[in-house]
């Protein structure tokens, strides 16, 4: 029986790792890796058995000293670029990455120029309700 | 016959409907007028039916029988009525109708009103024509079960009862936005007036919306068990979507009945509010995505929705493009202005909008080309939570700022002490949280900033009379003022608890004790309890807070057999500086007598839900300083017999 209950814990001891930092890393990479057999859960917030597995297997990873990428690695080679929630950032995903900053930057220099260009330096301040010149 | 009755409601609704639609589009009138009322009351009644059928259990009414179960306590019984596909597309119905009905009631008679009711009835035929067709709620069974099937059990909790009448407030209430869009592109006319009398229903559907993402939010957190309460799930962003892109039109509305500038765009962007929530709908409801919301889910009803968006969309697209090169340009500005500072606004707003939008969709065409790839939270925190941080730092500058000019120098100097104040609270932060992490440090940074600094410009208005003078300040700066700061609360809220939640899963046995953050949680023992209908699996879990005070919690796992499927309760200790969450878990397969319990902390989550409710609350105080206004220029109208003034013209400043 003790045993029994011995063996238990050690397959479900999910004790933190020593070095905080070091736990916070795994923590955060719980965070981005997804549960495989949940709907949408990264294996940080399901009960699962296999999302047991999952987090020990990163905090294993992590104090044996792997990098992030690494870590991320070994389990899309497992379960294929899904179980990350992370997208790549090679290949097309660079796209994914760049085109919120693109598509900024791009209508605020186009927003900027136009009005740069159509600027009026004799213009006055108005009052709060928009309407009417101080002068009346 | 109560079902009968409905079903015969419904039809007249839809009668009066196309009628409204026929009117309002040719020759208007208080018939108009009429016609909308009564279709709002005709729907309302036939959701009444509705509702009653499932108060009095009447299990020979299709929808009853599948969804309700005569254990079920009344609230959720009532709730029943629109917790599942065609009670929610009545409710849908409902909703169009009294848009429709209230503007009747409410705006002035003429062409604008006319039209968009005749738009707004175009829309509820089309809604009511499906309900009636392909989802009508009133079916009968023969022979009628004796019991029903119950309720999504997920779905029995007060917050979730809620949620979807105010999601649709704020999603069906865009569609009067769109209506009055198209049919201020009918006339020819988006000015000044125009945006004037959009505002207050704009601002209307998007408080309504607010709430009920708040609510959606609030019940994920303690009713899914795992203490999330955003996680950037299709769903969530379904419904974030339109949210952005009515934040910008709220504002860009500003510019256009101020200014009259602007006015393409804003237009464009009532438009393309209502096409997201249609979107939003079409991709909860078609099944094309997993989720942990989505519940009713149907392939068909998906096409219908997305022929819907494409016929309703598309219209107004081409009205829009037949229209837009008219109107006019506004006056100038200068780009440092209030002018600029709005459009800065909406450049960050719509951007971020068409984020959300890639970052949802990708996956899914992703999926369909066989291309395994998945877009989640990492994601939108580098690319979303950036953008919007650059978009806060401005926040607390563009209620300063005159329109068509503006001197920043003068801001920037009397904003110094928010600068100052957010500084020491960011730092503050940091030392709390036990070592420097930059996205803590910078979001409370950027939130302590918006407060702080939106407090400033709440003193400088109210000018040398001091705290006195800060109620007679104008409503509506009120409005934007409560607003702001429950965005500023929101962002502290959730970068402090994304930067210092913990989370836990201990095993314990009988009598073990768990230790986390100075709280110990000693597992006593876990007992069969039985609720009205549902059994459950209950702990008792006794805890010592760090000051030494005893307490004992009952986390508990629900079976309801109507239905069959386990539900989570978790326990919540409440403290000043956030959540203690205690959820049970299962047994350990290997061991049985021992229990998963997870324990986490969640620092600050009411200032997140607090937050959301401020932004709301900013939002129905605004409107309630248009309703105010609105009143007031109505007597000064009255006052000069018939001095005709105009309709731009009128009214008290802002």
């Amino acid at each position: 029986m003790i045993a029994v209950l011995l063996l238990a814990f050690q397959l479900a001891t999910e004790a933190p790792l020593p070095d905080a930092g070091q736990e916070a890393r795994a923590q955060g990479l719980m965070r981005e890796i997804r549960c495989v057999v949940c709907e949408n859960e990264p294996v940080s917030q399901s009960t699962a058995d296999i999302a047991v597995d999952m987090r020990r297997k990163i905090r294993e990873q992590v104090s044996e000293g792997k990098t992030d990428g690494e870590i991320r690695g070994y389990f899309i080679d497992r379960y294929g670029q899904y179980v990350s929630l992370r997208p790549p950032t090679e290949g097309l995903g660079v796209l994914l990455w760049a085109f919120p900053f693109a598509l900024l930057a791009g209508v605020a220099g186009l927003i900027g120029w136009r009005s740069f260009r159509s600027r009026h330096r004799d213009l006055a301040p108005l009052p709060d309700d928009g309407r009417s010149d101080p002068q009346g | 016959m109560i079902a009968e009755l409905g079903h015969l409601l419904a039809f007249l609704a839809l009668a009066t409907a196309a009628t409204q639609s026929a009117l309002g589009l040719t020759t208007g009138g208080v018939a108009v007028k009429r016609l909308a009322v009564a279709t709002g009351v005709f729907s309302l009644l036939a959701l009444l039916a509705l509702v009653i059928s499932f108060v009095r259990l009447d299990f020979s009414v299709a929808l009853v029988a599948e969804h309700s179960n005569s254990q079920k306590p009344l609230i959720y019984r009532i709730a029943g009525a629109w917790g599942n596909h065609e009670g929610s597309m009545l409710l849908w119905c409902v909703i169009m109708a009294a848009y429709g009905a209230g503007a009747a009631l409410f705006m002035r008679p003429d062409m604008l009103r006319d039209r968009a009711l005749g738009v707004q009835g175009l829309l509820t035929t089309g809604s009511l024509t499906y309900l009636l067709l392909a989802s009508s709620p009133f079916t009968r069974l023969d022979p009628a079960p004796l019991d029903g099937a119950g309720l999504n059990p997920l779905l029995q909790d007060p917050a979730v009862a809620l949620h979807p009448p105010f999601l649709y407030m704020g999603y069906v209430g865009m569609s009067f936005v769109f209506s009055l869009a198209a049919g201020g592109l009918i006339i020819g006319k988006i000015d000044r007036d125009w945006a004037k009398r959009v505002r207050p229903w704009a601002l209307t559907a998007w408080s309504g919306l607010t709430i009920g993402i708040a609510l959606g939010s609030i019940w994920a957190y303690y009713e899914l068990g795992w203490g999330g309460w955003w996680f950037w799930d299709p769903v969530e962003n379904a419904s974030f979507m339109p949210w952005l892109v009515g934040a910008a039109l709220i504002h860009s509305l500003i510019v256009t009945e101020k200014r009259g500038g602007m006015a393409a765009w804003t237009v464009f962007l009532a438009v393309l509010t209502f096409c997201l929530a249609l979107l939003g709908t079409f991709l909860v409801r078609s099944g094309v995505m997993t989720s942990v919301h989505a519940f009713a889910v149907d392939p068909t009803r998906g096409i219908v929705l997305l022929v819907g968006l494409a016929i309703a969309g598309g219209a107004a697209l081409a009205l829009y493009a037949w229209r837009a090169p008219k109107l006019m340009a506004g006056p100038e500005f200068d780009p440092v202005s209030r002018e600029g500072a709005l459009i800065l606004n909406n450049l960050f707003l719509s951007v971020a909008a068409a984020l959300v939008l890639v970052g949802t969709v990708t996956p899914m065409f992703a999926q369909a080309l066989n291309i395994s790839l998945s877009i989640g939270e990492p994601y939108f925190h580098l690319t979303f939570a950036p953008m919007m941080a650059v978009l806060l730092l401005a926040m607390p500058v563009a209620p300063m700022a005159s329109w068509r000019k503006a001197d920043l120098t003068p801001i920037l100097r009397s904003l110094a002490p928010a600068a100052i104040v957010a500084f020491i609270v960011a730092v503050a932060a940091t030392v709390l949280h036990g070592g420097f992490a930059p996205w803590l440090f910078v979001g409370v940074f950027v939130g302590a900033w918006v407060v702080a600094g939106v407090l400033r410009d709440l003193l400088r208005r109210a000018g040398a009379g001091g705290v006195g003078r800060l109620f007679r300040l104008p409503l509506a700066v009120w409005g934007m003022a409560i607003a702001h700061i429950g965005i500023g609360l929101f962002v502290i809220g959730a970068t402090t608890e994304t930067a210092s939640r913990e989370e836990r899963t201990f095993p314990l046995a009988r009598g073990e004790t768990a230790q986390m953050a100075g709280w110990s949680f000693r597992f006593d023992d876990v007992r069969q309890a039985e609720g009205p209908n549902y059994y459950a699996t209950r702990a008792n879990i006794t805890v010592t807070h760090p000051n030494g005070g005893i307490q004992v919690i009952h986390p508990e796992k629900r079976i309801y057999p109507a239905a069959g499927t386990p539900t989570t309760e978790v326990a919540i200790l409440k403290t000043l500086t956030g959540d203690i969450y205690v959820a049970l878990g299962d047994t350990i397969r290997e061991a049985p007598g021992v229990w998963r319990i997870r324990i986490a902390r969640h620092p600050l989550i009411d200032w997140i839900f607090g937050g959301a409710g401020l932004i709301a609350l900013g939002g129905f105080v605004s409107l309630a300083a248009r309703i105010r206004r609105r009143e007031k220029a109505t007597v000064e109208e009255q006052a000069p017999a018939s001095g005709a003034p105009k309709p731009a013209t009128a009214g008290a400043p802002a």
